[in-house]
């Protein structure tokens, strides 16, 4: 089936658990869905966030992953902050935010961002017209800067701690319901 | 006498600046002879001195003028030639404006040299205590102390300041905070001008008889003049107290934006005040006119701004005025909007925003600091000066004291500014991800503070029609008092009390910069999947537009197609060259430099042909010695070098030899037994992204290998310079060799760039292969990848050292 515009239109994160029970659970999205998007294909990170919906070798996504995968994106709300601190985090707390952010860069899933992960995200951003030596220079400076134990590369501990002063609560939020 | 006078001179050019001015005035007044002949007291040699002519002349200037009438009581027959004459009234003007600006700048320089006051008491107070002290100094000599006027104000005090901020403001904050910001600015200051204005209005009707010919709308007009935040007051407040961005932006920007809404009040009130009847159709106009005056300043704003960013993409062979550019622009935005009633300080704000990114790309180095300095001295300047003849002019001008008037109009702005931050708040944090906390609402309440705009606008009412003006003038000016002094110096404090958050002071890192750029898009991406057009993807859509068509009108050559993140990354590293140079000084010149750096340095270098860059005998020096000790075998791989023929910059002749080297090197090996990767073949980006899609792990960025040819200058061919592009790996259309297969297609290469980068000027060292974090990322380099790194096989860079 396909996940029509309209549909997405009218999704409600709180109502999710309702639809979780109903036969909506049947609903599955392709990659082609997607992909038809016009907006995403000029995306220059288009097809790393299509990816992200999909798990690991699955060529389709139902209602309950699209849903997990956009609740990373929903607002902190303020009374969450006080909920308790032993349950599960919530999906988006601002470290699962940057979680997600992260695997979008670590494609071979080992925790860490290479110089080469980081060149291909850099050359999907800058474009063509970037010689290799620049964009290998900016990534040996974007290593340098973020690495803290020397490997050459940056792990997710190095990614939060460089992205500390950005707000990524605001950054990273949407709001679903006007 | 003479001797006592030279003692006094130093006290003498700070104290007597006041009563000089006036002095003169007076003097130029009355009549007197053309030049005073050499009749002129001499006896006095505090006179044969240059400086202190002035001061001793003026100490005495009635017993000048007695001394001129007596001469002219006595014609002689035949005047003696004058060795030395005095005209002062030739130069009375600027010589009055340049002692004020002096004394500004002394006060200035006082206070940091009285640190431990300036720590406690902000600047604005200080300023204004002097200016009190200068009024009532010349008040006392017996003069007329000057008054502020309105004209000076706003042509020529407040521009500077406007356009500083707006040129320089942080735009990022600004468009994200813009709901919030416009919602204080118009809603906000409409608040306080309706509720301060009925407020005073019932003040006056139950005031007692000093106060009940107040009507209405004179109330109205009051309201309106004292309801706005003003931006001066502000910025000088908030710039010493380093508050966090947020709330500075939204304080500040209310501040600006809140113009709009005054100078549609102002007129609309005066104009009303006239009338005998005020109907609904005057209202509905009115109403009109706010959208008219806003947007018609912006835009007048945005014309210019256009206008000078065309502009400034042909000054490359005039690089010395094109600051000019900027001000003058600028400043005719503002001066156009004031000439229909619009808002000149959106307009000033509107054609510096548009006109800065464009701008900066087109203009060098040295003209991008001269704006920046330019703009912050002469904004400094006008700050002063505003501050010392508020304080002037409230000696200077006619006061009018009603204890009701002023106490309830300094009590009702305090709690219509309350009420009015709490209430919208409350509003607009229905709309906020990010939702201000009451500490932010407390300080942004605390921050409104008001200032000369609202004294400069009162002065400006016209005295038959509102002939209670003096006593609009004292209310404005205790409130101006209270708020600078009191809220001003306690606003410190608080800050530090409440722990705000305070401004981070570090520089944005380049990982900030890439990982915020990658949210951007992540984020576009998703709101487009949810079909959700938010702030993402209009500020994609717009960004998408302007690098399509604008940037390609308004900035010149091949930078017009540089993304965002190429130019802060060459910004950066631009700042940091400097930097090292500044500290380390040049005796730190490295044995060697590094590769990495120049490259980025100065990517695309043509040399500005005109405009060969002087260096001084010592860099030059440095310079070959490097050369010598490093790169001798290099040197004769050059058939015809010739220095001042090809290139300007000699940082570009190691960078080249050592590109020569580096490329022999990687030819050797390649032809070794490295396994050469296919090259891939540069395609459109959506097919680039289906290939990653496909198979994340397959791209591989292209290997640096193919043809190298030996290089040969000619220094004779035109195309020689640009063979000199430092990024190009095989150097396009170099002693008639074809360019290789991989040039034919749009890509790889950056295409020579025309001389207008504000890269090369001769500043910097490169000397980051002293650092430690430098040679950390060299051992980094070294450690093999998938593909080797070309850095290894240079002799000459020390690895790890």
């Amino acid at each position: 089936m396909m996940a029509s515009r309209t549909v997405q239109h009218n999704w409600n994160l709180d109502l999710c658990t309702y639809f979780l029970n109903s036969s909506l659970q049947l609903l599955w999205t392709h990659r082609e869905d997607f992909q038809r998007i016009p907006e995403l294909a000029i995306n220059p990170l288009g097809d790393r966030i299509i990816n992200a919906f999909f798990s690991e070798g699955e060529d389709q996504v139902n209602f309950r992953g699209f849903m997990r995968t956009l609740a990373h994106f929903r607002p902190i709300e303020d009374n969450e902050k006080s909920k308790d601190q032993n349950g599960p985090e919530p999906l988006n707390s601002r470290s699962n935010k940057l979680h997600f952010a992260f695997r979008l860069y670590d494609l071979d899933k080992d925790d860490k961002i290479s110089r080469d992960e980081l060149l291909q995200v850099l050359r999907m951003m800058v474009g063509v017209n970037i010689s290799d030596e620049q964009l290998g220079s900016i990534a040996d400076r974007t290593i340098q800067e973020a690495d803290q134990d020397g490997d050459c590369a940056i792990s997710f501990a190095e990614f939060v701690k460089v992205l500390e002063k950005v707000d990524v609560e605001q950054k990273m939020s949407i709001r679903f319901l006007h | 006498m003479g001797a006592a006078a030279l003692r006094a001179l130093p006290w003498a050019l700070l104290l007597l600046l006041g009563p000089l001015l006036p002095g003169q005035r007076l003097q130029a007044d009355a009549t007197r002879v053309s030049e005073p002949t050499w009749e002129q007291p001499w006896g006095e040699p505090g006179g044969i001195t240059a400086a202190p002519l002035a001061t001793a002349q003026e100490v005495h200037p009635l017993n000048k003028q007695h001394h001129n009438h007596s001469a002219e009581g006595h014609p002689k027959p035949r005047k003696a030639f004058p060795v030395l004459g005095i005209d002062y009234s030739h130069v009375r003007i600027p010589f009055e404006i340049s002692l004020w600006i002096l004394l500004a700048c002394l006060m200035k320089m006082g206070f940091h040299v009285m640190s431990s006051v300036s720590k406690v008491v902000p600047e604005s107070c200080l300023l204004i205590v002097v200016g009190l002290l200068v009024g009532g100094l010349i008040k006392a000599v017996g003069e007329k102390p000057p008054i502020l006027k309105s004209d000076i104000f706003f042509l020529f005090l407040l521009p500077p300041i406007i356009l500083d901020a707006g040129y320089f403001l942080p735009l990022r904050q600004f468009t994200e905070n813009l709901g919030t910001i416009l919602i204080f600015a118009v809603v906000g200051t409409l608040w306080n001008a309706f509720f301060l204005g009925g407020l005073m209005y019932a003040v006056c009707q139950i005031g007692g008889s000093g106060l009940n010919h107040i009507g209405l709308l004179a109330n109205l007009l009051f309201g309106s003049i004292i309801s706005a935040v003003d931006p001066v007051a502000v910025l000088a407040v908030f710039e010493e107290i380093h508050i966090n961005e947020l709330l500075h932006i939204l304080v500040f920007g209310e501040s600006l934006l809140n113009d709009a809404v005054t100078v549609v009040l102002y007129h609309l009130f005066e104009e009303f005040a006239n009338f005998e009847q005020v109907t609904i159709i005057d209202m509905v106009l009115g109403f009109l006119s706010f959208f008219v005056v806003s947007l018609g300043g912006v835009f007048v704003g945005v014309i210019y701004g256009l206008i000078a960013a065309f502009t400034s993409r042909f000054t490359s062979n005039i690089r010395v005025i094109e600051p000019l550019f900027v001000f003058l622009y600028s400043y005719m935005a503002y001066l156009s909007a004031e000439i229909f009633h619009l808002s000149g300080i959106m307009a000033l704000i509107a054609s510096g925003v548009v006109m800065r990114p464009y701008v900066e790309a087109n203009i060098s180095h040295k003209s991008h600091t001269t704006i920046k300095y330019f703009l912050k001295m002469w904004s400094s300047v006008s700050e002063t000066l505003i501050f010392i003849f508020l304080g002037v002019s409230t000696v200077a001008g006619q006061h009018y004291w009603n204890w009701t008037f002023v106490i309830s109009t300094l009590l009702f702005c305090l709690i219509a500014r309350v009420l009015g931050v709490l209430v919208l708040t409350w509003f607009i944090n229905k709309f906020r991800i990010v939702k201000l906390t009451p500490k932010d609402q407390f300080i942004i309440a605390y921050g409104g503070l008001r200032g000369a705009i609202a004294f400069s606008l009162c002065y400006l009412l016209d005295y038959e029609h509102f002939n209670m003006r003096d006593m609009f003038l004292t209310a404005i000016i205790t409130v101006i008092f209270f708020t600078v002094f009191v809220q001003g110096m306690t606003i410190r404090p608080l800050v530090d009390l409440l722990a705000v958050k305070k401004k981070q002071e570090t520089k944005r890192s380049i990982n900030e910069e890439i990982h915020t750029q990658f949210l951007d898009h992540l984020l576009t991406g998703i709101e487009d999947i949810c079909g959700h057009y938010g702030h993402h993807h209009w500020k994609d859509k717009l960004n998408r537009f302007n690098k399509k068509y604008v940037k390609k009108c308004l900035i010149a050559g091949e930078r017009s197609k540089e993304p965002q993140l190429i130019a802060f990354y060459h910004k950066m590293e631009m700042k940091q060259a400097i930097e090292l140079v500044e500290s380390g000084g040049l005796g730190k010149i490295p044995s060697t430099i590094s590769a990495v750096s120049i490259q980025n340095i100065s990517p695309k270098t043509l040399p500005d042909s005109n405009a060969l860059s002087a260096l001084s005998k010592d860099k030059e020096d440095e310079i070959r010695k490097i050369l010598r000790s490093n790169l001798q075998k290099t040197r004769q791989r050059l058939r015809s070098y010739n220095r001042h023929t090809l290139v300007a910059d000699p940082y570009e002749d190691v960078w080249n030899q050592m590109l020569m080297k580096r490329q022999k090197m990687q030819q050797a090996e390649l032809q070794n037994a490295y396994l050469t990767v296919p090259a891939n073949r540069i395609d459109s980006p959506t097919m680039s992204r289906a290939r990653i899609g496909s198979d994340p792990l397959a791209y591989e960025p292209k290997p640096d290998s193919e043809n190298l040819p030996i290089i040969t200058i000619d220094p004779a061919s035109p195309q020689s310079p640009e063979s000199m592009d430092l990024s190009n790996e095989v150097p396009k259309g170099c002693g008639g060799l074809p360019p290789s297969p991989e040039e034919d297609e749009e890509g790889l290469v950056m295409r020579p760039k025309e001389p207008s980068s504000p890269g090369t000027d001769d500043v910097f060292t490169p000397g980051t292969s002293d650092s430690p974090s430098s040679q950390r990322m060299l051992r980094c380099l070294s450690d093999p990848g998938p593909r080797q790194e070309p850095e290894e096989g240079e002799p000459f860079i020390p690895k790890g050292q």
